[in-house]
């Protein structure tokens, strides 16, 4: 188990994935492929609900949707967390203690709460339009809600805060060394960040962005309060046949869909992170 | 030794289903509506039944399709949508009234059916904001609602699929209010795509009530109940009564519940004419016993549907129950395009 | 030189206007609903027509409130800790562990982050009908384990992968033995880790309604519940008071930690 002093045995440390293992395996893994189960059996047995599901263009942007807007909030995400926790890592104590405190304070707020607020905010009656208008950034209202710009903005709102965490702990703990000796090399600010600093804060990033990623895609509230149903996601399409409809099998069928093609992304995103590694 | 455990055995069991006749569980979808609920329909039948009424929520149809599947039901009484609970009744979901203890001649005959019986019901009526159409006419039709040249601004309609807004676009495409049915479903999303970029969908009652105190939405389809409520806190709300198109919530007792007998009772209580009338009273939304009417104060009983009959269409339940999914998909697939 | 804020020069001024920016974009919602929770509209008109105490009055009125912010801290504190706890062997298991399969296992681990949670509350409320898990306390703390548990093994992992297990080698040829070695080097080396895991499982559970609605029985009831019937049915700003007296006791507790460190340091 230990790299050094003890030979790497075949098989060890997989007793302490066991715990973790069983708990998902009994209430998680049975449970939910009873209810997939359902999408070749439900209303007859047979694969018509995939049929149905990939036969039409209606449904098929619902998927592309999902990944595009899961893509677009990642990106986002990544691009305002990076600096900010670089920030914070290196800023003077008490500014960083006042950031992380408005973090965790965005955080404990009722997610609902948050978002029916940024329904409000950003209606065109609401407060954002007017603030642009009255300092004349903007001569009438823009439209920032029903659409995929209501969307991204409340969504990155809710996941700021899983991207800039992990990268905050990564970034924290390089060693300020290895950077000053890119500087002695006679690296750039630049090619520090570059070559240095972002390959470094790599392991945070990805994290970070896995979570990100992977929660957008089942995300349900924030689309159906900002998104308008012109960028419906396929958690609400899932919702839609689970809940109203009491369609089980239709349900299940556009959730192995889903499930299907993320975890085919990960082994993709698995084998080139590999290969580039080795 | 044996006898003496099996009737310790019996005594428990005994002991435990008396101890479930003194209490029933009774879901809604929470919120001041299901205060209201529990004040005028729950507290007055504990009182005279002894039977306690557990609150429960919110109203979820997945979880009736599980409870009933697996034959552990823990609703007794669920507040559902009508034409949700015709399906339903039809899909095996839900156990069959008894009228013998539901007095059926007092309630409206079009809420009542053998699986369900009216909660309470409501019109979809035109709703504007008077202070954007203040120099021009005011609207007034099904027409008006789809027509953006003459009425400019957001409209917002009830996002779920559910009678109303499918109703009131082919109202406007004027097709005669005798002739809606069968729903001719190509025709009316034509016409709502007409107006499709306009409309801001509200998911529940209050964001329809904010989007038009707000302004956000100027004009839409509203619960007549929401809109009374507007003009009642003081908000400038024009409401237009032409074409009201009723629909109603049921009240359903899921198939295996264990307080059958006291779930009746209760269905039996909260539709009497005291209980509907208090309920109306508080918020808003019409009842189904024929008797309270003449309970409620005068100038509450305009403000009802009922004083709207001349110009109103009754969505037809039974059509939706039969075509709810085929609708439903429909209609989410057109949302989504 | 990057990692010096004194030494960045100009770029200290971008990072912080990041920072500023980012701190104002996440207080725009919360002051707004702050705001809200004082106004007398009753339509979130803003800004209001006047102010009042009213909404609060409503909030201290009604007990369910405070029982259902009860319920929700306490199944989040379980679910906290037993999500930290479980993740932090699973996540050893993942990065230092010798078997096959380790990558897809950690796919595994993830799944029901990518299901919509209706679905995994849909399975697990049919499960639990059978065994007699529904309503209860334990059920409701397995259904937020099974969601919170991927973000706890994300976060530590990604900790752990940062970590030199030769520094724990080292303890151990120090004298130390192999637990008292992660105990004592590796678990204060990923402390940010399992901080962040922490939070989130913590988080997850408190602000999780679909699982909750499915869980939830007359006498369980979580606060995002409670919220959701009432933004849906009444969207009153007695929802806007509940989230400023939740702000109200963060700033609170935040502020006393932060005089409890000063003291210690002292």
């Amino acid at each position: 188990m230990l790299s050094f002093l003890t030979p790497a045995r075949r098989g060890s440390g997989l007793g302490m994935a066991m715990p973790a293992l069983l708990l998902l395996l009994a209430f998680f893994v049975i449970p939910v492929a009873g209810l997939l189960s359902r999408s070749v059996t439900e209303p007859v047995a047979g694969l018509q609900n995939y049929e149905t599901l990939l036969g039409s263009a209606t449904y098929l942007r619902i998927f592309f949707n999902t990944f595009l807007v899961s893509g677009l909030v990642t990106l986002i995400t990544a691009l305002i967390a990076f600096p900010v926790a670089w920030a914070l890592a290196i800023m003077p104590s008490r500014v960083a203690a006042v950031v992380f405190a408005i973090i965790l304070l965005s955080m404990w707020t009722n997610l609902l709460a948050r978002t029916y607020a940024w329904m409000v905010l950003l209606q065109q009656t609401g407060l954002v339009n007017r603030i642009l208008m009255a300092t004349g950034i903007i001569d009438q209202p823009v439209q920032l809600t029903n659409n995929l710009v209501g969307v991204t903005i409340g969504m990155v709102y809710i996941m700021l805060p899983f991207m800039i965490l992990p990268l905050y702990g990564v970034i924290k703990k390089i060693d300020p060394a290895i950077l000053q000796a890119a500087a002695l090399c006679g690296a750039t600010k630049g090619q520090a960040l570059r070559r240095v600093l972002l390959p470094l804060a790599t392991p945070g990033i990805a994290s970070g962005a896995l979570m990100v990623f992977v929660m957008s895609l089942g995300y349900f509230v924030t689309p159906s309060l900002l998104g308008g149903t012109a960028n419906m996601m396929v958690a609400e399409l899932i919702v839609q046949q689970v809940q109203s409809l009491l369609n089980w099998g239709m349900g299940g069928a556009a959730a192995f869909i889903l499930l299907v093609v993320t975890l085919a992304l990960y082994a993709l995103q698995l084998r080139l992170f590999e290969g580039r590694a080795r | 030794m044996q006898m003496k455990s099996l009737l310790a055995v019996a005594f428990v069991a005994m002991a435990a289903s008396a101890a479930n006749a003194q209490q029933m569980v009774f879901t809604s979808w929470g919120g001041t509506t299901q205060d209201a609920q529990t004040e005028f329909w729950a507290a007055p039948f504990t009182e005279k039944s002894g039977t306690a009424v557990l609150q429960d929520g919110p109203t979820d149809y997945g979880k009736i399709k599980a409870m009933v599947e697996a034959g552990a039901v823990a609703w007794d009484v669920v507040d559902t949508e009508f034409d949700w609970a015709l399906q339903a009744g039809k899909a095996g979901l839900l156990e069959p009234l008894d009228f013998g203890v539901i007095d059926k001649a007092k309630l409206d005959p079009r809420f009542v059916s053998d699986y369900a019986v009216g909660s309470f019901y409501y019109s979809f009526v035109i709703g504007f904001n008077p202070a954007n159409f203040s120099g021009e006419a005011q609207p007034q039709t099904m027409a008006d609602l789809f027509d953006t040249a003459k009425f400019p601004g957001k409209r917002t309609f009830y996002k779920w699929s559910a009678p109303g807004v499918i109703e009131a676009a082919l109202l406007a495409d004027g097709v005669p209010a005798n002739q809606l049915y069968p729903l001719d479903l190509d025709r009316a999303f034509k016409k709502l795509d007409t107006i499709k970029s306009s409309i801001i969908w509200w998911e529940g009652g209050a964001q329809s009530q904010q989007l038009l105190a707000s302004g956000e939405a100027p004009i839409g389809l509203f619960w007549n109940g929401r809109l009374a409520a507007l003009q009642a806190d003081g908000m400038p709300v024009g409401i237009s009564w032409q074409d009201n198109i009723t629909a109603a919530d049921a009240l359903v007792v899921p198939k295996g519940a264990r307080n059958k007998e006291a779930a009746m009772a209760f269905i039996a209580e909260a539709t009497s004419a005291k209980a509907q009338a208090d309920f109306a009273t508080k918020t808003g939304y019409a009842p189904i016993n024929l008797d309270s009417p003449s309970l409620m104060e005068a100038d509450l009983r305009a403000t009802l549907p009922d004083a709207q009959t001349a110009n109103q269409i009754n969505a037809d339940m039974a059509y939706w129950a039969e075509h709810r999914d085929e609708i439903g998909n429909r209609w989410y697939a057109w949302q989504a395009e | 030189m990057l990692m010096n804020f004194d030494k960045l020069g100009a770029w200290r001024w971008i990072l912080s206007g990041i920072c500023a920016l980012m701190a104002l974009f996440l207080l725009l919602p919360i002051l707004f609903i702050v705001a809200l929770s004082f106004g007398n509209s009753r339509w979130l008109i803003f800004p209001p027509p006047g102010w009042t105490l009213k909404w609060y009055g409503e909030l201290f009125a009604d007990p369910r409130w405070l029982q259902a912010a009860f319920t929700s801290a306490k199944i989040a504190a379980i679910v906290m800790v037993l999500s930290v706890a479980i993740g932090l062997l699973a996540s050893l298991a993942l990065v230092r562990g010798r078997f096959r399969g380790r990558a897809v296992l950690r796919g595994f681990f993830l799944t029901p982050m990518v299901l919509p949670v209706v679905i995994i509350a849909v399975a697990l409320y049919a499960a639990f009908l059978r065994l007699g898990l529904n309503g209860t306390l334990v059920g409701f703390v397995i259904a937020h384990l099974i969601v919170a548990l991927p973000f706890a093994i994300i976060t530590i992992s990604g900790a752990l992968e940062t970590f030199d297990p030769s520094i724990e080698d080292a303890a151990i040829l120090c004298g130390a033995s192999p637990w008292e070695a992660r105990f004592r080097v590796t678990l204060p080396a990923i402390s940010h880790g399992l901080f962040s895991a922490a939070i989130f499982s913590f988080l997850i559970s408190w602000d999780e309604v679909v699982l909750a609605i499915f869980m939830a029985s007359p006498t369980l009831q979580t606060l995002p519940v409670k919220v959701w019937t009432t933004l849906r049915q009444d969207l009153t700003p007695v929802i806007a008071a509940a989230s400023t007296l939740l702000v109200l006791l963060t700033v609170v507790l935040m502020i006393a930690a932060a005089l409890i460190r000063k003291g210690k340091s002292r």
